[in-house]
């Protein structure tokens, strides 16, 4: 599971001095939930995924992967998690199984154990047909699910997976989003950052809404319906947007 | 520290960048194919331009008056120069190449000669015109000769031989064997070439490694996986080191071959017997010395492509430093600079020295050990902080 206690994290800009990207962040996932992290560009969602994925340090405050503190013990941390975001690139000269291979061995797996997982990747996410092409040379969408393999392969516990349908088409968006609720099923925790709403809906136990670094409001889709007397999570979103606009103002 | 990791952070690295079409081209086609051309072009083309200058029959104007015979007559039966006697606008067409050489005897020249006083005579020829610089040596040997005539029938007057005024003729040998002319050559050349062949042969490499992978987003999947900030720094230096070593010994490989081949500009040079004398040890010796400097080069090349946002970035970065290694290349093969002091804690420099002692066989142990404990300290330090770089998330994202 996952626990973030106060984290904050600040920057220093020339132009604008000390900018706090997240301020006092409170959540916790349990293992078999996806939680999602909702926002608008800027608002925090990576650099707090970052942190999770012990990419970045935090300003202050805590954040434990099944226990294990992010900041202090980083490379047990990393073999609980799996990250998936934009930023996680892949190498164009490699081909998905050159790929699969590699990661595992950079994460400590036997040879036999990396040729299971790959055929059962291979299988899962329909990957058989291009397996051997050249990362270059493959669609967007199969890049995708080259990266959910990547991400999966050493089988973490937990999963970060930071606006992960971004830039796909329907079909590969489905497929990740089919396989994310697998993950789930499977018993695994699932941190899931999106702007999607109708993804966030269908997808997270839980929700929370980020802005301007700050967790808005948190809780199950039926809770914040309760607490807005709103029905739709973009009215609750935007909602919840304003209020804070007029307060930050 | 897990090796394993080491290891699969370099094999990947050595793959992807041999699956670069890049670094092969600048591994392998500019090494093997692109430097022997470029030598064997350059012997050939020198060698047909002196050829074709040599076959060309020079157009030599002679002005003057009262011109003695004899000399008229000694050009005449040369077969390479073709003798007018009246031109005009002779200057412009020395300028512009007509004529070769022009050749204006003084006025009482056959009157001062017979009466043993001293005549002259002026060549005007264009130095910078490789005809009308053979034109100038075909007149000049013509003259010569005429002017030792000139002597021997004057020493003849007194009863005298020519080697009255000949007391002393000298003969220089040269005794440096052709190891030695071999090694003097090398150690002029290969210091220079094997640094930049070292860093040339690394630069795309580490900064497709580092700068590259950040453009590419691919530096974050490595971060998030179990592998360690100082794994991946190493891991990355081995390959660029790898590659760097192969690239230059590829392009001595090449040049050694141009050099040895008959068309070779060396062989222009007057190095026909150009033999190898460089022992094995020698070279043993070389590698020890280059290793940390290799470490040295690849680690700063590394610690510029993290820290730069883009592939671009980085090469701008580099380029000063790739000028400061070629200068430093230059001050190295200037002759009659000696290496002392402080000096031998320039990284660059104190290598190229060092290499030249090897190569032409004094090998001073002294300034072997000063200059590997210099280059490996200050390859350590860099190594360390790359390392320490990789750590700093203001530096990996950087945006």
């Amino acid at each position: 599971m996952i626990k973030v206690n106060g984290l904050t994290k600040i920057f220093y800009d020339n132009k604008r001095g000390k900018v706090a990207a997240i301020n006092n962040l409170n959540f916790h996932c349990q293992k078999g939930k996806i939680f999602g992290l909702l926002g608008p560009n800027g608002a925090g969602k990576t650099t707090t995924l970052r942190i999770l994925a012990t990419m970045m340090q935090p300003t202050c405050g805590t954040a434990e992967v099944n226990g294990i503190d992010v900041v202090n013990n980083p490379d047990e941390a990393r073999k609980q998690i799996g990250f998936l975001s934009g930023e996680t690139g892949l190498y164009d000269r490699f081909t998905p199984r050159e790929t699969l291979k590699f990661f595992g061995k950079i994460n400590g797996m036997e040879n036999k154990i990396i040729d299971k997982k790959m055929s059962e990747i291979f299988q899962v996410l329909d990957m058989e047909n291009f397996k051997d092409v050249r990362v270059g040379k493959l669609s967007t969408g199969m890049k995708q699910k080259l990266s959910i393999g990547r991400c999966i392969l050493h089988d973490p516990t937990v999963l970060i997976l930071d606006e992960p349908t971004v830039g796909l088409d329907i079909i590969t968006a489905r497929t990740v989003t089919e396989y994310v609720k697998k993950c789930k099923e499977q018993g695994k925790c699932v941190i899931y950052s999106t702007h999607i709403m109708s993804e966030a809906e269908k997808l997270c136990d839980d929700i929370g809404i980020i802005h301007r670094g700050k967790l808005l409001a948190i809780g199950t889709i039926k809770e914040l319906q309760k607490h807005s007397s709103l029905k739709d999570l973009e009215e609750i979103f935007f909602d919840l947007i304003e209020r804070s606009g007029a307060i930050n103002e | 520290m897990n090796s394993k990791n080491i290891k699969a952070i370099f094999s990947k690295e050595i793959v992807g960048a041999i699956r670069d079409k890049r670094t092969l081209i600048t591994m392998i086609v500019v090494p093997l194919i692109f430097y022997p051309l470029l030598f064997i072009g350059m012997g050939y083309f020198s060698q047909f331009g002196s050829k074709q200058s040599e076959e060309f029959i020079s157009n030599v104007v002679i002005s003057g008056e009262k011109i003695p015979l004899q000399i008229i007559d000694y050009f005449e039966s040369e077969e390479m120069i073709n003798l007018i006697y009246s031109e005009e606008n002779i200057n412009e067409k020395l300028k512009t190449g007509e004529i070769q050489a022009i050749i204006n005897i003084y006025p009482q020249f056959k009157e001062k000669i017979e009466q043993g006083e001293t005549s002259q005579i002026l060549l005007e020829y264009d130095a910078t015109e490789t005809k009308s610089r053979v034109a100038e040596k075909r007149i000049m040997k013509i003259l010569e000769i005429y002017k030792r005539e000139i002597i021997s029938l004057r020493l003849n007057k007194f009863n005298l031989q020519e080697e009255y005024i000949l007391p002393v003729t000298i003969e220089a040998k040269n005794v440096a064997s052709s190891e030695k002319v071999t090694g003097t050559f090398l150690g002029f050349l290969l210091p220079y070439l094997i640094i930049l062949l070292v860093f040339s042969g690394a630069m795309h490499t580490a900064i497709d490694i580092t700068a590259g992978e950040k453009e590419r987003g691919t530096i974050a999947t490595l971060l998030v996986s179990q592998v360690s900030r100082l794994e991946i720094v190493l891991g990355k230096c081995m390959a660029v080191i790898t590659i760097s070593l192969t690239s230059m010994i590829l392009g001595l490989f090449g040049v050694s071959v141009s050099l040895l081949s008959g068309n070779a500009i060396a062989h222009n040079q007057g190095f026909e017997a150009l033999k190898v004398g460089v022992s094995i040890n020698s070279i043993l010796l070389l590698f020890l010395i280059l290793l940390p400097l290799v470490v040295l080069i690849s680690s700063i090349l590394i610690i510029i492509g993290i820290f730069a946002r883009t592939m671009r970035e980085a090469s701008s970065y580099v380029t000063p430093i790739y000028m400061l290694t070629i200068f430093l290349g230059i001050i190295s093969i200037s002759q009659g600079i000696e290496l002392s002091g402080k000096l031998f804690f320039i990284p660059i420099l104190n290598s190229s020295f060092v290499f030249k002692e090897i190569l032409i066989g004094k090998i001073n142990w002294n300034h072997i050990l000063f200059t590997t404990l210099a280059n490996s300290l200050f390859a350590g330090i860099a190594l360390i902080g790359a390392s320490r770089l990789f750590n700093r998330e203001s530096v990996l994202f950087r945006n």
